[in-house]
């Protein structure tokens, strides 16, 4: 009895004091970290536009709270032009190499395999999701949105709250895609969306390229590529883009044009984007240092802010720690109730079958004119 | 004589008028999409959005840097070699012409990649300096600045004027510089032109290479507002022109040119 | 002595030594570093693959469709510049008019991407100012009766807006070689003035008008900025494909990429070849 009661008393002590040891070497780490990256004094990142989930904010703050100076290559740059930034200055330690990237889901995997980025477990790693991160760290998940319609309200006065709608004669010339499908993740998305809404499932899109076929031949689809411009001047008043553009968007025109942003009532698809370290970083402890930032409870909110659901959500609502008025300001959570995340392995066969139809099933048709 | 000049006369301001509609009916519309930064009235608001953001000056002196340099590099590196192959080396003008129309088959965004996978190791570690952006910028303006060079030295005939110089006892300075540039002087001015606008639009070779200039700029505003790139659209093609404009003007009022054209 | 004539003729090549150096250091080299990659799969591996997905039915269309847009375009290019040229140079049109062509030329010839497809969309474009007036001066419904502004004729209008301006450029030095005293000459030699360009205008222009046509189908053939923006992708052209393999986010095959640009530059040195030909027989017709 005496010695079982000595072993947990020993074992306890021994936890406590390894946690404490614990606790003790992240705060630790953590103003080694500041120091380390202080000492480096720049951040270079890319692909990362001022009104995408307010990385304008994230950024200034971010350069602000450490004085580091952040590099911002490419704004308009594409995942994939990330990775290739990338690989193509894998000597170079100069501003062109960027350290941290965002990129769509399922380049995480694909970027790790190559060799091209390195792990790193921020402070606050338990409670990112499981389901969207890699287990050593290589990636994880930093926000995600559903894909809405976005309309031009002054002109298309009955706005489509389903995919159905888009259908009908009242659209005729009116909806557009706010990317190439061979080339966007967005447009493939809006794909996803429309076959999930038309009786296809994740691995099956011939649902989604019979209804563009069907939209394209009634004459409501207009190939072109939806910008705020071309939703302003009424040439694609109606397009489909992630949420949180199409809010940032709406915000931005302040009523000129009235923009509203409508999740449809079926099919809705959301998308993560995720974060990782390059394995090239001229700046490795700055880049750590963005990560934890990210993470961190307030780099959390300023995303929730531009109306991107970040990765911890669940766990930030749980604690009660998102203001009230961003929670306000954000639509509501019942529309996001059916949303569907499209796995790693849904996103590669809808990839293939989208690129491959989308030439059969629209573009010909284009072509013939 | 008369009438056939008449006739020729009216097809002239045909052709040109119907030029000159096609060309301007855009840029209307632009214009006029770029006056609705106000809803319900018309304004300048775009403008004045655009003029009060400190990155569109900034942006587009340093394009305007950029092309100096790369007109200046482009010219000492083309003019002088078109001139030697139109004299002394006509066989090598197949090879010109391809090496002249490689950068229109290169991607621009491969050339980007490829100067920096090329320059950023040792010994030649030119990755964060400017002179590897010039260099791409007169690789890509190689193809309109020889161009307008050859198309110049077609109509004068060199080899005759160097021929008739040089009995006159003139060196080869002279008949570079009292000759044949003077000779050139459309075509330089026009390579300078396309070269100019070309640097001013670019876009690729300076974001992959990380440069603040003006083409980038233009595409993050059009990326994200929707009455600020049509006013953009519209100032860049007035600066440009004007610039274009201030050079003709320069450059007519310069020395007098030695060797006096016969009227067309 | 044939000694001499040698050295003479590699200094003659000399001359060509920094242009050449320039091209290979920035030009050549850079490119090739890149697009070896057409000869390897995404680990690094050696493999011709990339050539055989080459002969897809989509990527042969391609190829075919962006051909005919750059010699559609040329071709217009070509001979409406032609026309506005020698209207400004050579047509009795007031000096001013020539200067200020050629320097809106120069603004106009680089005026392509976005702003050139934002522009035709605004003017051709289902709410465009040309369509809306056609609807209520003219009682035209442009779109109804089948035009659309997104396809390839569309595409190839809005083309002409840069290819026109260069064509003006570049064969400006050649209309101004072309002697007013020889046209009097015909003239008084009773030629009417469809005679003088055939026996004499033409044959003389000829070499440039070529010149110029090949620098425009480089021109059309490498763009991809305004064809995206337009057309959306819609269009099968080589370096919409390109650009969806090297940059995009759905394939992302940069090999293949590279492999589509390998394919450009043989096409492109093919162009070439038949230029020259046809320069060669041009001069021949000058005799």
């Amino acid at each position: 009895m005496k010695r079982a009661l000595l072993l947990i008393a020993t074992a306890l002590v021994a936890v406590s004091v390894l946690s404490a040891q614990n606790a003790a070497t992240s705060t630790k780490d953590l103003s080694a970290l500041i120091a380390a990256a202080k000492k480096e004094g720049q951040l270079t990142v890319i692909a990362l536009p001022h009104d995408w989930v307010n990385y304008g904010e994230m950024i200034q703050k971010f350069s602000d709270k450490y004085g580091i100076k952040v590099n911002e290559l490419n704004p308009d740059g594409s995942s994939g032009e990330e990775i290739e930034a990338i690989k193509a200055n894998k000597d170079n330690k100069g501003p062109q190499a960027p350290d941290v990237i965002d990129v769509g889901l399922s380049f995480g995997p694909s970027a790790q395999a190559e060799g091209l980025l390195a792990p790193y477990k921020v402070q606050t790693w338990s409670t990112i999701p499981a389901d969207i991160k890699d287990k050593d760290g290589y990636w994880y998940g930093d926000y995600y949105g559903a894909l809405a319609f976005e309309v031009n309200a002054d002109l298309v006065k009955n706005p489509p709250k389903d995919w159905a709608d888009l259908l009908k004669p009242e659209y005729k010339g009116k909806v557009a895609l706010a990317g190439d499908p061979r080339t966007a993740n967005q447009a493939i998305m809006t794909i996803v969306s429309a076959s999930l809404a038309n009786g296809g499932s994740l691995k099956d899109m011939e649902a989604g390229l019979k209804f563009f076929d069907k939209l394209n031949k009634a004459g409501n689809f207009v190939p072109l590529i939806a910008v705020p411009g071309t939703v302003a001047s009424g040439e694609t008043p109606v397009t489909v883009r992630w949420d949180y553009n199409a809010l940032s968007n709406r915000d931005k025109s302040a009523g000129n044009p009235n923009i509203s942003v409508i999740i449809p009532a079926s099919g809705v698809v959301a998308g993560v984007y995720v974060q990782a370290i390059s394995a090239y970083a001229p700046n490795p402890n700055a880049a750590r240092l963005w990560m934890e930032f990210l993470y961190s409870d307030e780099g959390q909110i300023i995303w929730l802010k531009g109306y991107g659901h970040p990765a911890r959500f669940n766990d930030l609502a749980k604690r009660k720690v998102i203001p009230a008025d961003v929670e306000a300001k954000l639509p509501p959570a019942s529309s996001y109730a059916k949303a569907v995340f499209p796995s790693l392995s849904d996103q590669d066969s809808e990839k293939a079958a989208i690129a491959d139809g989308w030439d059969k099933v629209v573009g010909i048709e284009i072509q013939k004119k | 004589m008369r009438r056939a000049d008449k006739i020729r006369e009216s097809f002239s301001w045909l052709w040109f008028g119907l030029g000159m509609i096609y060309f301007f009916l855009p840029l209307l519309a632009t214009f006029l999409f770029s006056l609705k930064g106000r809803k319900g009235i018309l304004s300048f608001a775009a403008y004045g959005n655009v003029l009060a953001d400190p990155q569109f000056l900034k942006t587009f002196l340093f394009s305007l840097e950029m092309a100096a340099f790369t007109i200046i590099v482009g010219l000492v590196l083309i003019v002088p070699t078109a001139i030697w192959i139109h004299l002394k080396l006509p066989k090598a003008k197949g090879l010109m012409e391809a090496l002249s129309l490689m950068p229109f088959v290169i991607p621009p965004i491969v050339l980007a990649f490829g100067l920096i996978k090329t320059y950023s190791k040792p010994p030649f570690v030119l990755v964060s300096s400017p002179a590897l952006l010039v260099a791409g910028y007169v690789v890509i303006s190689f193809p309109f600045m020889y161009r307008t060079v050859d198309a110049g030295l077609r109509a004068i005939d060199l080899p005759l004027l160097t021929e008739a110089a040089q009995s006159l006892g003139a060196r080869w300075t002279t008949v570079l510089f009292r000759v044949a540039l003077p000779g050139l002087r459309p075509s330089i001015l026009s390579a300078v032109f396309l070269c100019f606008a070309t640097v001013i639009g670019e876009l690729t070779l300076a974001v992959i290479l990380a440069w603040p200039a003006f083409g980038p700029y233009m595409a993050l505003v059009g990326r994200d507002l929707a009455y600020e790139p049509a006013a953009l659209s519209i100032m860049s093609f007035a600066l440009t022109w004007g610039s274009i404009g201030l050079m003709q003007f320069i450059s007519s009022r310069g020395p007098a040119r030695r060797l006096r054209r016969p009227k067309t | 002595m044939p000694r001499s004539q040698a050295l003479r003729k590699a200094s003659s090549w000399l001359g060509l030594a920094p242009f050449l150096c320039f091209a290979i250091a920035f030009m050549i080299l850079p490119a090739f570093s890149i697009l070896a990659g057409s000869f390897m799969d995404g680990s690094g591996v050696f493999t011709l693959a990339n050539f055989a997905h080459l002969a897809k039915p989509t990527i042969l269309s391609s190829y075919r469709v962006t051909i005919e847009l750059s010699a559609v375009t040329a071709a217009i290019g070509t001979v409406l510049g032609a026309l506005v040229s020698y209207a400004v140079v050579a047509g009795g049109l007031p000096k001013a008019l020539r200067s200020f062509t050629v320097t809106f030329a120069g603004v106009a010839s680089n005026f392509a991407g976005v702003p050139l497809a934002f522009a035709f969309i605004a003017t051709l474009g289902r709410m465009g100012l040309v369509t809306a007036l056609a609807k209520t001066i003219l009682e035209v419904d442009l779109y109804g009766s089948g035009f659309n502004l997104y396809s390839f004729w569309g595409l190839s209008l809005t083309y002409v807006y840069f290819q026109m301006p260069l064509m003006i450029l570049t064969i400006e030095p050649a209309i101004v070689g072309l002697r007013r005293e020889w046209r009097e000459a015909s003239e008084s030699l009773g030629a009417s003035s469809g005679t003088f360009w055939l026996r004499v205008g033409l044959p003389i222009l000829m070499p440039s008008l070529l010149a110029a046509f090949i620098l425009l189908f480089g021109n059309a053939f490498g763009a991809y900025a305004t064809a995206y923006a337009l057309t959306g992708g819609m269009l099968n052209i080589v370096p919409i494909l390109i650009g969806a393999q090297i940059r995009g986010d759905v394939l992302h095959d940069p090999n293949l990429g590279y492999a589509l640009a390998l394919g450009m530059v043989v096409v492109m040195l093919v162009a070439i070849f038949l230029y020259l030909r046809l320069q060669k027989l041009a001069s021949r017709w000058q005799k």
